[in-house]
């Protein structure tokens, strides 16, 4: 599984921010826009065109499953989506390699100390 | 509008993306709209929409070849019109056979209810109009006998107070009124076809003075009908008479003729008496006028006669013994609320020449003669005039249809007439002299159409009689011979039944009754149409008639 899923990674912001915003639980279309947007402070906002094309990716690639409409939603034409395990697996894939930059750029970022002869 | 573009942009994009999240696209908008995010939000919906239109046809064609298996079609229930496939979905076979059981099984149920309702006629009951409100004499035209015929015939207009009542045009004026007709027998004929219409019938001399009972011209779709009748007695004259002032008077005022109309006993043993004497000295058949006599007696001394207390009911009530003991539905027993007149009506020179002009005037009853599309001949005809009056004018009639292909005759504003008349038009259906029953009569040689007519092309057209319940009388034996000949195809309603085959004779004051005196020669069997009418060959509302005999001439002139 996480060989399968270092093939995904690195991962586009978009698709990033989508499994991000699904790994807690389900959400329908509308709701992952909100909570890309709430996750990255407004700083990255998510068409339905990005949206959708990005889902139908993930979808056809099993890393998220469709799961359809929810008895007792208010709305009942939404439907939902859920990360399936390989996108958890790709999501952490993601994540760690992140990490790795993170931590690489943060060593390559810190101000260089004088040498003591 | 955005939204519409954006529909439009969303049904533009590839198929499988469109029925997979066409609708959650949309509905992303109208959130996005609902939630007074502006216009501008909205604009940016339609840019990002146009890109993925973009993104989608030139940098996903991996989505775009792949079957569309993966997901059942999606319904769009945005409103706008959109293809639906059923993508992989496949109904049974036998889910498919069902399926067109049940849609020719809707279809024909469907084509049955259509050609059921083209067929029948909803009878909705007419209700009696009181025919004293319709004494104005503008309404009604009366037709008077004449003098050429052997049987001439009187009219006279409801209720016999005004008959003979013909305004001339404009001039309100009225030419005659009959004194001698004034009084006349209302009762319930026949039961027709809403059981309650009503007509009514007037005598001339007491047991000696005979009147056939006949069927007037009038409004025959009005719920008060007038009566014509034949004077045997007045053989070559005209019944007919110009009014005298004392008698217009009286004429004028009805209601003081009218007297009780409880019967006693003493009242209905004169009746009685009066019916048993007239068919026993009448009645074509000197054995079933015994039997109908002794039924009459049997009925009276059990007591069957004691719960009639009012004429009406009593004349009915005699009418059915009558005909149960004689089966014969000729005869009639009448009641008149109105005082009968003693003597037959006298006929003058004058009232036929008013007769001939009220006749001319109205073209002889042919209301329309014209040539329909496909050539087909169409002639009204309101009533069967006489034809020492009206002779050149039925000529000339039937002269102009005499290129048709198809002819029709309108009878469904018929309420009968004379049988000279019936045989003369008759007379251009054949090839060959053709006898036209009657059952008024015994066979003569009046009774044979004047078959072949010189010059006349009509003989082996096809003929259609159109009906209704209004068509009476001669309309009806005009109808009856040729079906019955099937020499022409009914189409309409069942006539109203009514053959006035009875030679009237008077009882009391207010009671008379209808007796054949010849013996009807049936040629087609023992019934006729008295009491029945005649059944359409093509059973359709009288409205729907002349176009459904149309398509029947029609079809027919193709099929030649």
């Amino acid at each position: 599984m996480k060989r399968a899923a270092t093939e995904f990674v690195p991962l586009s912001t978009a698709t990033l921010y989508i499994l991000l915003s699904l790994a807690g639980e389900e959400r329908h279309g509308y709701g992952i826009m909100l909570e890309v947007a709430r996750q990255s402070e407004g700083q990255y906002k998510l068409g339905p065109g990005t949206l959708y094309d990005n889902l139908q990716k993930l979808i056809e690639r099993r890393l998220v499953e469709p799961v359809g409409e929810r008895a007792g939603d208010e709305d009942p034409r939404r439907r939902y989506y859920r990360i399936s395990l390989l996108g958890k697996a790709v999501l952490s894939a993601e994540v760690e390699r992140l990490e790795g930059v993170v931590r690489e750029a943060k060593v390559r970022l810190q101000p260089a100390k004088p040498r003591r002869a | 509008m955005l939204r519409s573009v954006y529909v439009w942009i969303l049904r533009l994009h590839p198929r499988r993306f469109r029925q997979r999240f066409a609708e959650e696209m949309l509905l992303i908008f109208d959130q996005v709209a609902g939630s007074a995010a502006g216009r501008l939000a909205e604009a940016a919906l339609v840019g990002d929409g146009l890109a993925s239109l973009l993104r989608q046809w030139t940098l996903r064609p991996e989505f775009r070849r792949e079957a569309a298996v993966a997901l059942p079609a999606l319904p769009v229930t945005d409103g706008v019109p959109a293809f639906y496939t059923f993508g992989s979905f496949k109904p049974r076979p036998t889910a498919l056979i069902h399926g067109l059981i049940l849609s020719i099984a809707v279809l024909c149920a469907a084509l049955l209810a259509i050609r059921y309702s083209w067929n029948h006629t909803v009878h909705l009951p007419f209700p009696i109009v009181d025919h004293e409100a319709y004494n104005s004499p503008e309404r009604e035209i009366a037709v008077f006998p004449t003098t050429a015929e052997p049987t001439p015939y009187a009219a006279q207009s409801s209720a016999g107070r005004s008959h003979e009542v013909v305004r001339e045009s404009g001039a309100n004026r009225s030419i005659a009124r009959h004194e001698s007709l004034r009084l006349q027998v209302e009762h319930k004929l026949q039961p027709t076809e809403d059981g309650a219409e009503k007509k009514t019938i007037a005598s001339g001399q007491p047991a000696t003075a005979a009147t056939r009972l006949r069927p007037s011209y009038g409004k025959p779709r009005d719920s008060w009908s007038n009566s014509l009748f034949l004077n045997r007695s007045g053989a070559s004259q005209p019944q007919a008479s110009p009014p005298k002032p004392q008698e217009a008077t009286r004429a004028q005022a009805p209601a003081s003729a009218v007297e009780d109309t409880k019967l006693d006993a003493a009242e209905r043993q004169r009746v009685l008496d009066g019916a048993i004497a007239n068919l026993r000295q009448y009645y074509f058949d000197r054995e079933i006028a015994q039997e109908t006599a002794l039924a009459l007696l049997a009925h009276e001394t059990r007591g069957d006669d004691n719960a009639a207390t009012d004429g009406e009911a009593f004349a009915g009530l005699l009418t059915k013994q009558m005909r149960d003991a004689s089966h014969d539905l000729h005869l009639i027993m009448e009641y008149s609320r109105e005082r009968l007149p003693e003597h037959p009506p006298e006929s003058t020179s004058e009232s036929v020449a008013r007769y001939r002009t009220a006749m001319l005037q109205e073209n002889c009853m042919f209301k329309k003669v014209e040539i329909l599309p496909h050539n087909i001949g169409y002639m009204q005809l309101n009533f069967f005039a006489d034809t020492s009056v009206c002779q050149s004018t039925a000529t000339a009639a039937m002269a102009s249809l005499n290129h048709a292909d198809a002819i029709i005759f309108d009878l469904r504003d018929n309420p009968g007439g004379l049988e000279n008349m019936v045989v003369l038009i008759a007379s251009y259906l054949f090839d060959h002299p053709q006898y036209v029953y009657s059952p008024r009569e015994s066979p003569t040689e009046r009774s044979w159409t004047r078959s072949p007519v010189k010059g006349n092309r009509l003989a082996d057209k096809p003929v259609y009689v159109l009906t209704s319940g209004s068509t009476w009388s001669g309309a009806e034996q005009f109808s009856y011979d040729l079906k019955m000949l099937k020499r022409a195809t009914i189409v309409g309603e069942t006539t109203r039944g009514g053959t006035h085959a009875g030679v009237f004779h008077r009882i009391d004051d207010h009671f008379g009754m209808g007796i054949p005196e010849v013996k009807p020669i049936n040629p087609f069997g023992k019934a006729d149409w008295e009491g029945t009418g005649v059944e359409p060959d093509v059973k359709v509302k009288a409205a729907n008639a002349l176009k459904v005999a149309q398509k029947l001439a029609e079809s027919e002139l193709r099929n030649k």
